[in-house]
């Protein structure tokens, strides 16, 4: 099974990928059609942690302690991509996914596909029609700087702990030159904030 | 193999389906109180609240045909003889098992049951319950509710109806409502919020003395503290006793062993079965759907594969219905407690020899996954429990996994 995978050294923090997953999620798939319409869906945030970012969303977890723990049969997984699934039609909001999931990877709002007129849990859903054609995850897609990557798991991680984020992080690979000034400046300027303050 | 289930709960519907799955293809019957396919109590109240009656069914309408279960509805199971391994009805009906799954779950308890020939009193458990509530308030264009008990269910049962467009009166004995599932300040905190965000009226330190009936119509109730109230509705969500006298003989659960046994011959499981705490070891009653998910799915997997041993309940709940306020519990509260609050947000967390013992978290689910992580596994967390409270952006687990939390926090 593939899972989107961090290697949040290379992260920008350009919020590419929150701007094309809003895109892909948004009914009228269109930046337009997303822009300053507060129930558009944004399955992926940017976390700014000092100097460094991190890209978040769900990590598809096996077993998964959010579809354990959903009582209205909402949150199922997709035995062809491994996908995590929530049918926000199904979904009460009551937060009992959200109670437990270790990454903070659910939310809830009322997003287009609420259909009551109250808030939904929202997730990441893997972009699973396109995953399952073959293609990649919009935020992948976007990611020009190799932060965010779609890979087969490798079944050594696999053993490890399912529910810990070191799992779901890569780092291998060099760093490309630019990137690396670029991770040296952002360090020397939130240094020099840090002083300033 | 004839497996028999007492119950068409949230439990027995799981080991079922989850016997099927895994290529179970004897006889399975399931008894059930009430007419319907297998529904989930936690989304029941929606329905109230006026979302549709097909979504309560969480494992589908056609749940018996779809597993091939003789559904035997209607009547409940009275007795259970464990040396026939015969089940009883109250309809004089019995039923041979080879093997019994006990999940007959919880009613709630009336300190008054007559005030329930009243017409207009109601309990706010099952499904029968929701649909004479909803039928009752369509037919008598009710305004105004009262409900009686500010726990879970009580809490649930105001802000459904509240959701719904009725004024609500929430009579609660104690000083703050959900206090099971919350310390004292963190309860006045989340009581003074509910009351902010829905206008309820909480009157709390207060009960329900008597009812006012007129030809048998409910048409006012007197509070301990002399008030009196008109109102034609009246919610009694006082507490729940576990269905477990047709097998212990008394309402105080049913005991099993690591594989949920209480007999060779019989599993108990969900809101009936007393089991030990996977952290501190307690017995009790544990009585939230995930733990009743695990019992059923190791009860299926002992009776197919004679392995699996369950690992213990966790009393972790969530109250987060009809308003974005949700209101985190764990564990006990007692020990050092570490407290921070912002606004509408309220995070404490005890601890004992530095581990956490219990918790809650008021305002907002974030850091709760990461906080309930830290409890199951007791980490030590005493040197840092302050920065993963307060972790500006609420962003305390990545935080730490990038080795930047910041202890002088």
């Amino acid at each position: 099974m593939k899972r989107i995978f961090v290697d949040y050294k290379k992260c920008l923090a350009c919020k590419g990928c929150e701007t094309a997953c809003a895109i892909e999620h948004h009914p009228s798939h269109n930046l337009f059609g997303a822009l300053g319409d507060n129930k558009t869906q944004i399955n992926v945030r940017v976390l700014g942690i000092e100097h460094e970012a991190f890209p978040v969303s769900c990590r598809h977890c096996d077993p998964a302690d959010c579809m354990n723990a959903c009582p209205s049969g909402a949150i199922s997984r997709d035995p062809e991509s491994g996908a995590v699934i929530l049918r926000a039609t199904l979904c009460k909001a009551c937060a009992m996914c959200a109670m437990v999931c270790p990454f903070d990877a659910i939310s809830f709002k009322i997003t287009h596909e609420s259909c009551y007129g109250r808030d939904v849990a929202y997730k990441c859903d893997l972009c699973n029609e396109q995953v399952k054609k073959g293609g990649q995850p919009a935020c992948v897609v976007a990611c020009h700087s190799g932060a965010l990557v779609y890979t087969d798991a490798d079944p050594s991680r696999q053993k490890r702990a399912q529910k810990g984020l070191r799992t779901y992080l890569l780092g291998e690979e060099g760093m490309p030159p630019l990137v690396e000034l670029f991770r040296e400046l952002r360090k020397q300027e939130f240094a020099r904030r840090r002083g300033g303050e | 193999m004839k497996v028999v289930t007492v119950g068409t709960g949230m439990a027995s519907a799981e080991f079922v389906q989850r016997l099927r799955l895994d290529g179970f293809g004897d006889e399975i019957v399931m008894y059930g109180d009430e007419d319907f396919p297998p529904y989930s109590p936690c989304v029941i109240p929606f329905y109230l609240a006026g979302e549709p009656l097909e979504t309560v069914y969480w494992k589908g309408l056609d749940f018996y045909d779809r597993y091939k279960v003789t559904p035997v509805l209607g009547s409940p199971v009275v007795e259970v003889d464990t040396d026939k391994h015969l089940i009883h009805t109250s309809s004089g009906r019995s039923e041979s098992y080879d093997r019994l799954f006990y999940a007959a779950g919880a009613k709630s308890w009336y300190p008054r049951p007559k005030w329930l020939e009243t017409h207009g009193v109601f309990g706010f458990k099952t499904l029968t319950d929701m649909v004479a509530i909803d039928r009752y308030i369509a037919e008598h264009n009710v305004m105004r509710a009262v409900v009686f008990g500010g726990g879970f269910i009580g809490v649930d049962a105001a802000l459904a109806l509240w959701h719904r467009g009725l004024e609500i009166t929430l009579v609660h004995r104690n000083n703050r409502v959900l206090s099971q599932m919350t310390d004292e300040e963190g309860g006045i905190f989340a009581t003074r919020k509910l009351v902010e965000k829905t206008g309820i009226d909480i009157r709390l330190k207060t009960t329900v003395e008597e009812i006012v009936a007129v030809n048998g119509q409910l048409s006012a109730v007197r509070l301990s503290n002399g008030d009196r109230m008109e109102t034609v509705l009246m919610i009694v969500s006082i507490g729940v006793s576990p269905n477990s006298e047709p097998l212990s003989g008394n309402d105080k659960g049913v005991a099993g062993n690591e594989q949920l046994l209480a007999d060779p011959h019989i599993y108990a499981a969900g809101d009936v079965a007393v089991t030990k705490h996977a952290v501190t070891g307690l017995s009790g009653i544990y009585a939230t759907y995930p733990n009743a998910m695990q019992q059923a799915r190791i009860a299926a997997r002992h009776l197919l594969h004679g392995d699996g041993s369950y690992g213990g309940s966790i009393n972790t709940n969530v109250l987060k219905k009809h308003i974005n306020f949700p209101i985190v519990s764990a564990g006990s509260f007692s020990g050092e407690p570490v407290t921070w609050q912002q606004g509408d947000i309220w995070r404490r967390v005890y601890l004992v020899d530095g581990k956490i013992n219990g918790y809650l978290i008021i305002g907002d689910t974030r850091i709760s996954g990461y906080i309930y992580q830290l409890y199951l596994t007791q980490r030590r967390v005493d040197k840092k429990i302050k920065a993963i409270l307060s972790a500006p952006r609420h962003d305390s687990y990545y935080r730490e996994m990038l080795g930047m939390l910041d202890l002088a926090a």
